[in-house]
């Protein structure tokens, strides 16, 4: 039946629960357009019998033209559902996405992402004053300037405020500015321990 | 909203402390705090009293209402009566977790005060309930929240107005007509 | 649950909302009609198989199994060229059903997304169209308390027993309510103010693990 790999794109999306960001379908994508394109040719052909005179063809045509719809709709609500996914990375996960992600997206979708990151960073900059505001940032309200952390893998050194660094090694417990590790607490580099 | 927002919006409260330092009066953006002496009572945002109290710079005094024999009252007429009644302070859930974490050595019978709050709590909770049922049962058009605190609506908010939303949209199924001949592919 | 992902939600009632992932896989649901004039070309797209002298065409009469998304494509009420009945769970005998106790009744065998499925159906034009709105409205009012009470009451437990015979519709509203619940506990245990690591991230994390595995 028509309309069905377009319907199967939708059920895939759908069945990733909780924002997960499945595999972009490429071929399927490919293979939903080209039946896209082959109705509307044969509804082309029948079109033109029908002028002349094959009003019988009208209700196949009509089947066809409800089938390209639907595809159509298939089609624009995954690629949204997607970008919906993606932007939601940008929040929660930071404007650099690790390369498990990364595979996971079509070329337009990166440029989407690239794109959304850096109209994102200009509006931060132009509010909250001179230096900007970072809205991804204290999402949850801030008990502490300075929070206690536990390094969950080996991240390597990491450099904070007054220009010191510290070596972020599996297991290691840190005092650090909030600020500066809620990203990798978002990221699952680091643990924040509640005192 | 989330309970952790609820809870940062009830640090805004006032609580009286005896700080055991002196300190000039200061100016911030929410407003003038002190000035703070030795021994005299002075009235401070929650989130100020906790900082103090943790670096012991000070002793809390309990607000009035957290009293055993207050909060017995309050949850004694909750029991009673079927609406709510009104509560000592919006947020005092907030507030009983947070002095009580902080500082419990300064408020008497801590204890049985955090069981007593959570007592009216679970009735109020209780209550809540059962009127949101007779509210979707009798499809009524508007409620009174009246003495509703902000972390009771929240825990049940986001169910409560989806639910509603449901049940306005399966209502307008009853009308049928305009808006009958949708194009959805 | 990602705390930035807001798909776009399932229309209900009147409306489909034409990006939600929930209404397309709704209106992906087929229901049974009847073809009231002889249909040439159709038998094999609409994959009724072509009868053993008919080639290709659909007879007048045959019954029909197509998708709620075909059948209001193709609805037409001057030019009745195909006609739709209702499935079973939306005739009166089962109307009666749930008017006695609709507490009872699986919800997501029957469905699973009964509440948009029968909206959709009143673009029909059936004659009992206004008892099926009726009875729709009314099993959501009174399978609400349930819904409520055990979505806030679940604390810490296995939940799949209690949304087995819930409808999608229910199941995301059982969701919120656990996450109502879930949030007021977690700030009740002092954790309300743990920054966490992103669920999505974590996914990206397990999901790494099991491809190597396999």
């Amino acid at each position: 039946m028509a309309g069905e790999r377009a319907a199967g794109l939708v059920r895939e999306l759908h069945r990733a629960a909780g924002g997960h960001l499945p595999p972009f379908r490429a071929e399927g994508l490919r293979q939903a357009l080209e039946e896209m394109r082959a109705l509307y040719e044969r509804n082309q052909a029948d079109v033109s019998e029908a002028k002349s005179g094959r009003t019988d063809l009208i209700f196949l045509i009509r089947f066809r033209h409800c089938c390209l719809l639907r595809n159509q709709r298939c089609v624009v609500a995954y690629l949204y559902d997607r970008l919906l996914r993606i932007r939601a990375l940008r929040w929660e996960y930071g404007s650099i996405l690790p390369n498990a992600i990364q595979f996971h997206m079509s070329a337009e979708e990166v440029e989407w992402f690239n794109r959304y990151k850096k109209s994102l960073a200009t509006y931060m900059r132009s509010v909250g004053g001179e230096e900007g505001l970072d809205l991804t940032q204290d999402i949850k309200p801030p008990k502490s300037l300075y929070i206690e952390v536990r390094c969950l893998k080996d991240y390597g050194e990491f450099e904070i405020d007054d220009g010191t660094t510290v070596l972020l090694k599996k297991n290691s417990q840190h005092f650090l500015p909030r600020w500066k590790c809620e990203q990798l607490i978002r990221q699952g580099v680091l643990e924040h321990v509640l005192l | 909203m989330e309970p952790a927002e609820a809870e940062f919006l009830a640090e805004k409260e006032l609580v009286t402390i005896v700080p055991n330092f002196s300190l000039d009066r200061i100016h911030l953006i929410g407003g003038d705090l002190g000035p703070f002496n030795p021994g005299l009572p002075v009235e401070v945002p929650v989130w100020l009293a906790i900082n103090l109290k943790q670096r012991q710079k000070c002793r809390l005094i309990p607000p009035e209402w957290m009293d055993v024999e207050k909060l017995e009252e309050i949850r004694d007429q909750e029991r009673k009566e079927d609406t709510f009644t009104p509560m000592p302070s919006p947020y005092y859930m907030e507030l009983t977790k947070l002095l009580l974490n902080y500082a419990s050595d300064n408020i008497p019978k801590a204890d049985e005060i955090r069981t007593l709050v959570k007592d009216t709590w679970d009735t109020r909770i209780a209550k809540l309930r059962l009127s949101a049922d007779s509210f979707v049962k009798q499809q009524e058009a508007h409620a009174k929240l009246d003495n509703l605190t902000l972390m009771e609506i929240n825990t049940i908010g986001t169910f409560l107005t989806q639910a509603l939303d449901h049940m306005y949209k399966l209502r307008t199924n009853l009308q049928p007509g305009e808006s009958a001949h949708s194009q959805d592919f | 649950m990602s705390e930035a992902y807001f798909p776009v939600g399932p229309g209900l009632g009147p409306e489909e909302n034409f990006l939600s992932l929930d209404d397309i896989l709704m209106s992906q649901e087929k229901l049974p009609g009847r073809a009231e004039s002889a249909l040439p070309r159709l038998a094999f797209a609409l994959g009724q198989g072509a009868g053993a002298d008919s080639g290709d065409s659909i007879p007048e009469g045959s019954k029909l199994e197509i998708p709620l998304w075909l059948a209001k494509g193709l609805h037409d009420s001057k030019r009745r060229i195909i006609s739709m009945e209702l499935p079973k769970i939306y005739k009166e005998a089962w109307r009666t059903v749930f008017s006695a106790d609709a507490n009872v009744v699986d919800l997501h065998k029957m469905g699973p997304y009964y509440y948009g499925f029968g909206s959709q159906l009143l673009n029909f034009d059936n004659p009992e169209n206004p008892e099926i709105a009726q009875t729709i409205l009314q099993t959501f009012i009174n399978r609400f308390r349930r819904i409520m009470d055990s979505s806030q009451n679940a604390y810490n437990e296995d939940t799949s027993a209690l949304v087995a015979r819930l409808d999608e519709l229910e199941r995301a509203l059982f969701r919120a309510g656990q996450k109502g619940l879930n949030d007021f506990q977690c700030w009740e245990k002092g954790q309300a103010s743990q920054i966490t690591a992103s669920s999505l991230v974590q996914n990206y994390g397990k999901r790494k693990f099991t491809d190597m595995d396999g």
